[in-house]
């Protein structure tokens, strides 16, 4: 039995947690969050200990691993932490706020004997893991011109509004784009330049849209989209990959196998219309099922931090990019 | 009644837009000059209209001609009917240099006859229809642009660089650059774009992607890449998501169809209903010529969505973004 404690109790500390909760192999012991409203929270819908201060986890001897669900700019120092108290770690990603964080990171886990894995869930989406494989078994024949969008949604609202804090979270690019650089780079391979352009600086809307031209090493162009909105929006991914023997199409606003739809019922409630996609296993359930895996097995987790600091390295190249109006050559 | 003559048909639009020109009550086509006189003949068949061998012949014969010719030789063409004092009616893009287009624009301006470069789009319902919210200010202060001009690989002589002047970068850039100088009064001061030769074996780039920079800070980027494959169920697409200050504008100008699975042709299609952009272009160029004023799409216009493909060229070759004056 892993025995688990996550740090931080917001949107992803919330899904971790039920994710350890449904595996048969691990056992979640202990949440931290120094908001006592979350800790309220976390004793009401996990029934487990709640601590104000993180190191009340690290220095808990019964925890195997600890999974850092906290702002991104936060992550390095945690994972120092981690180190120091010798637990597997898991990380959401990004794996950090900037290049030299990512560095730091990398030297502390190098050698370390312990697993680290960092949260890339587009890995264990089936969408996204179907694609690959059709890629790979050569169905486009050799790939060209590749397309990803993501977003649609409002901005997200963190702890003290740490999103919108470009500085703590590194906007749209480093947050939610790097889901799709991390998927074409596991795809397609490794990215040659990058040139980018975002909303960001050029309105005081509260709002980011996102677009990067990526040229990987192989010759794949790619156009790497995302958005959050400052309208109440609905969150999509699409997809379209183009090959000299064919073309892969996705969007997942076409893909709802259910949709529900319920008269109101009284006057002041509304129409409901509500689309399902379910899965037995969601991606979250699936990477975190992984990581105890890897341990229990003693290998590598799907996301090694070298991965995914190969892939943070994309994302501030382009974040770069946007802000220079430079093509930044990997 | 503006009669009107073709200067080659060696663009495939010379069909559907010689079928416009036969369905206007106030047009009258007289004949199809090409010099590929099999291409000519048949052309003529189709079209119900006579093939002159000998340009001048026809051009003694109309008020206006079109020329869809291969790119390269738009040129020699519109300083030929321009000679004669016929209005012009061009296909995009307007030429494959700068020089020739600039050349073009002065002949005509020279010998008094209007120069309209043939963007079809501009007479999209669908496309208009969100001209004009963009106008009415719908969406606030437009930030950026993101638009696809995806299509299939044209082959002929679009894939000769002798006449066509580029492949798909060249292709497909111009509509887009069109329609959004044309939504929003701007032009385009810088492009970076990768463009390659990844899908078909042609001497030519059938791939590319082009991010650029508008005045006051608007951005887009444009794919205009042949790569719907032949099973694709339609030519390819055009298509926006348009992000304003105050929410999103998308676009797909040719959703308006059905899917046909065709046993007959062992194919899947899209048959697009969308009102005739074609037959749009048509009627608003013999309505120019009828009340005189200036053409709703200048040889500017085309001078300047040639430039941006130009550069996007550049730029590819030289790997960093490349300014425009
Ligand atoms: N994989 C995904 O799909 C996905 C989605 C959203 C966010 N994320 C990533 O997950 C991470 C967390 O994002 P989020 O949306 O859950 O943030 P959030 O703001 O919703 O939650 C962060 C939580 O951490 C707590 N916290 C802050 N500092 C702490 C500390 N020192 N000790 C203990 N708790 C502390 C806050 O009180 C808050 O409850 C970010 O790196 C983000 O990029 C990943």
């Amino acid at each position: 039995m892993i025995r688990v404690g996550v740090i931080g109790y917001g949107t992803m500390g919330q899904v971790h947690s039920q994710s350890y909760k449904e595996l048969e192999n691990a056992a979640l012991t202990a949440v931290a969050d120094q908001e006592p409203k979350r800790r309220e929270q976390i004793e009401q819908e996990l029934g487990v200990k709640a601590v104000s201060n993180a190191d009340e986890i690290f220095q808990d001897e019964s925890i195997d691993l600890v999974d850092i669900c906290v702002p991104t700019y936060l992550h390095e120092e945690m994972i120092a932490k981690a180190v120091e108290a010798g637990k597997h770690i898991f990380v959401e990603k990004p794996l950090a706020r900037s290049l030299d964080q990512g560095k730091k990171i990398l030297a502390l886990t190098k050698n370390y004997r312990k697993k680290v894995g960092v949260g890339h869930v587009v890995r264990f989406s089936p969408e996204y893991v179907a694609a690959r494989e059709s890629v790979q078994q050569g169905e486009i024949g050799r790939p060209a011109v590749v397309r990803t969008f993501r977003g649609g949604s409002q901005f997200p609202r963190g702890w003290q509004d740490w999103y919108a804090d470009f500085e703590l979270s590194g906007g749209v690019i480093l947050d939610l784009v790097i889901h799709d650089i991390d998927y074409l780079r596991w795809v397609f391979g490794e990215v040659e330049r990058v040139y980018a352009k975002s909303t960001h600086g050029r309105t005081t809307a509260h709002l980011e849209h996102a677009m990067i031209v990526l040229r990987f090493k192989n010759g794949v162009i790619a156009h790497v989209e995302g958005s959050w909105t400052n309208y109440p929006g609905q969150f999509y991914t699409t997809f379209e990959f183009s090959g000299d023997e064919g073309l892969i199409s996705f969007d997942s606003r076409k893909t709802a196998p259910i949709v529900q739809i319920t008269a109101k019922q009284s006057e002041d409630s509304k129409d409901v219309v509500i689309p399902e996609n379910p899965f037995l296993v969601s991606p979250y359930t699936a990477e975190i099922a992984d990581m105890v895996e890897a341990i229990k097995d003693d290998r590598e987790p799907a996301v090694t931090v070298q991965d995914a600091f190969d892939t943070l390295r994309v994302a501030l190249a382009a974040v770069e990019s946007a802000q220079t109006g430079k093509v930044i050559s990997l | 009644m503006v009669r009107i003559g073709f200067l080659s048909i060696a663009h495939m639009h010379a069909f559907s837009y010689g079928d416009a020109v036969n369905k206007l009550p106030n047009a009258q086509l007289v004949g199809i000059y090409d010099p590929d006189k099999e291409r000519g003949t048949k052309g003529a068949e189709t079209l119900k209209t006579r093939y002159y061998s000998d340009p001048v012949e026809l051009l003694n014969k109309v008020d206006a001609v079109i020329i869809c010719s291969e790119n390269s030789r738009h040129r020699e063409f519109t300083e030929l009917a321009a000679q004669y004092g016929k209005h012009i009616l061009c296909e995009k893009p307007i030429a494959t240099t700068i020089e020739d287009g600039q050349a073009m624009i002065e002949a005509c301006e020279k010998a008094n006859v209007k120069l309209q470069i043939a963007f079809p789009c501009r007479f999209n319902t669908p496309i208009r229809r969100v001209k004009d919210m963009l106008d009415q200010g719908a969406i606030g202060n437009v930030l950026a642009i993101r638009g696809t001009n995806h299509g299939q690989m044209p082959g002929g002589w679009f894939v000769d660089r002798e006449l066509s002047g580029g492949g798909a970068v060249m292709d497909h850039t111009v509509h887009i650059v069109d329609l959004i100088r044309w939504f929003l009064g701007k032009e385009v001061i810088s492009v970076y774009a990768e463009a390659d030769t990844m899908l078909y074996d042609v001497d030519i780039d059938d791939c590319g992607m082009l991010s650029m920079e508008l005045e006051d800070g608007v951005f887009v980027t444009q794919d205009p890449s042949w790569s719907r494959p032949s099973t694709f169920p339609t030519w390819g697409d055009v298509t926006m998501e348009i992000i304003g200050t105050d929410g999103v504008i998308s676009l797909d100008a040719f959703a308006q169809n059905f899917t046909l699975f065709s046993d007959k042709s062992n194919k899947v299609m899209h048959k697009v209903y969308t009102e005739d952009m074609d037959f749009g272009l048509i009627k608003d160029f013999v309505e120019m010529i009828e009340e005189d004023r200036e053409p709703s799409i200048t040889g500017f216009d085309g001078l300047q969505a040639m430039a941006v493909a130009l550069a996007a060229y550049e730029s590819a070759r030289r790997k960093e973004p490349v300014k425009l004056d």
